[in-house]
């Protein structure tokens, strides 16, 4: 039934691509794999080990900039560059986690929303880095070819199939943590730090772990968001709206599950494309109600209530 | 030589001193009761000892290595676990994964950490109660649990923060069997108790603080015959 699910999934994933022209459908499809990809990453460290985090766009624009530096200055490639957006994200987190994770609950949930605004500061106005204010914009992408084809950047479909890969790589890392002792142990902290200490875990160490892996692929999204839309600027990239987002896919999906993030993602970035045709300029209250309905009767998420359901009929 | 000597601990929160110059050893395989009226710094000695709160001065020493600045959970490494007070299980899991979690410690391998769990959960008489989720249990399950995650990561001293606070009269009893047996594998126990029927027919030795500093330090049957103890629970005498 799972491995039916999974296989199922990615073969929608190769063939839906090409099923329609139409470029906002694609670009629809792209975003639903942006977010959950973002999801997933912020549910590492928000779901498993109960950090709740209100600062991951920080390594969203780590990401997004280590990618474009390195490719406007030399020209390294985009896929070593989406690599090194991933790793420098890592390494930002080291430090971030050191310091954040002397904190415990609601105050370390605040001190990530200050890592995140200074981020976003240093980044408007470290001008001779990022270009500040003005941004950074990339005018045409290198030729790459896979097996002899030239990718063509103009269509959306290559950044479908790349955005799938990612998300697939995130859905797994996430899986192969839950099943681990990192898991395990991540589980413990958002129990009980004092317990999950007073049975020797690290749990300081064991928070920056999650916070890297989380911050790594959170990067891996930047550098995608960088080289889908090839322009960038500190409020974009760096904007609390996108911190708070991948919290709310996160938390309608399921916490703490694999699949939530896929289900989270699709319902948000659905609805909230419906709002904005229906409600024009409110859609935002009607968003806001959808999710203190969510909250209110699926505190589990969406995903988390159907695999509760699926456990209560099968035994 | 002693297994764990503590020396000239002291701690202050601002103007209050908690524990005031306090110096004892615990002997390898002994049981030794920790006693005082509320608020004698009982439990603030288990948290400096166990590196939950860092001392303001003093010496910790277990088999003659400084256990000071270490944080909680490289002194379980060391051989030191502890229960708390007001349990504090993983209440969302089960009870076999309670324990397992803490088994994790020396067992890498799932499969042989759930083994391994599943003896010590028949050591505490949770074995038939491991599929339950540990919110559900009772408060005298809840404490055995505590104890059996401690157990769990092979301590060379196990310290028990009231284990039978709030337990009815036959769960007090077993709890004090159950001491008994866990000393009988080998390991030292150190434990605070309200319950002094209890602390009396469980312990080797005993010692009592009031507001901080040690006030007696010797057999159960003495100690409570001493006249500073008699007057820090009752008061003074009056003329």
């Amino acid at each position: 039934m799972k491995r039916l699910l999974v296989v199922a999934g990615i073969a929608f994933l190769l063939v839906a691509p090409l099923l329609t022209s139409n470029a906002f459908f694609q670009h629809l499809m792209i975003m639903v794999l942006f977010w959950t990809l973002l999801g997933a990453s912020w549910n590492l460290l928000g779901g498993f080990a109960g950090q709740v985090s209100f600062g991951h766009a920080t390594f969203l624009g780590i990401g997004a900039y280590t990618t474009m530096l390195f490719y406007l200055s030399l020209q390294l490639s985009p896929w070593l560059g989406m690599l090194a957006g991933g790793v420098f994200g890592a390494l930002f987190a080291l430090p971030i986690g050191l310091i954040c994770f002397r904190l415990r609950g609601p105050y370390f949930s605040l001190a990530t929303l200050a890592v995140a605004e200074i981020a976003r500061l240093v980044a408007l106005n470290w001008e001779q880095l990022t270009a500040g204010p003005v941004g950074l914009l990339i005018t045409t992408l290198p030729q790459v070819s896979i097996a002899g084809h030239a990718i063509n950047w103009e269509s959306k479909i290559p950044f479908c199939y790349l955005a799938a890969g990612l998300t697939l790589f995130a859905m797994g890392l996430t899986y192969a943590v839950s099943r681990s002792r990192l898991g395990a142990y991540l589980t413990a902290v958002r129990e009980d730090i004092d317990s999950a200490e007073a049975i020797g875990i690290d749990t300081v160490r064991t928070r920056v772990i999650a916070l890297a892996l989380s911050a790594f692929v959170v990067g891996l999204a930047g550098s995608f968001y960088a080289l889908y839309f090839r322009y960038i600027d500190p409020d974009a990239v760096f904007a609390i709206s996108l911190s708070v987002e991948m919290v709310f896919i996160a938390v309608v999906g399921g916490l703490a599950t694999t699949a939530g993030p896929i289900v989270g993602a699709i319902v948000l970035v659905t609805i909230s494309e419906i709002f904005r045709d229906r409600f024009a300029a409110g859609h935002l209250i009607f968003y806001g109600l959808f999710m203190m309905l969510v909250i209110r009767y699926l505190p589990e998420g969406i995903w988390g209530r159907l695999r509760l359901l699926l456990r209560l009929t099968r035994g | 030589m002693a297994l764990l000597k503590i020396s000239a601990l002291r701690k202050d929160f601002g103007g209050l001193r908690a524990v005031s110059d306090l110096s004892f050893e615990l002997r390898k395989g002994e049981i030794l009761g920790l006693i005082g009226p509320n608020g004698a710094g009982k439990t603030t000695v288990f948290n400096l000892i166990t590196g939950f709160i860092p001392p303001t001065e003093g010496q910790v020493l277990l088999e003659g290595q400084s256990l000071i600045g270490l944080r909680p959970y490289a002194i379980v490494k060391k051989g030191i676990a502890r229960t708390f007070q007001i349990v504090k299980p993983f209440r969302n899991l089960s009870v076999l994964e309670n324990v397992t979690l803490a088994t994790f410690l020396h067992e890498p391998s799932r499969s042989k950490a759930e083994t391994k769990a599943m003896v010590t959960l028949r050591r505490v008489a949770l074995a038939e109660k491991h599929a339950v989720n540990a919110s559900d249990l009772t408060l005298g399950e809840q404490k055995r649990l505590e104890i059996a995650r401690a157990l769990a990561t092979d301590p060379k001293i196990l310290f028990l923060d009231e284990p039978m606070g709030g337990l009815n009269p036959t769960e007090v009893e077993s709890a004090c069997a159950l001491v008994q047996r866990i000393r009988q594998d080998g390991i030292t126990v150190i434990l605070v108790e309200h319950h002094m029927k209890a602390i009396m027919a469980v312990s080797d030795r005993v010692i009592v603080l009031n507001y901080g500093v040690k006030i007696a330090d010797g057999a159960p049957q003495d100690v409570v015959r001493n006249r500073d103890v008699i007057s820090a629970y009752l008061g003074e005498q009056g003329p």
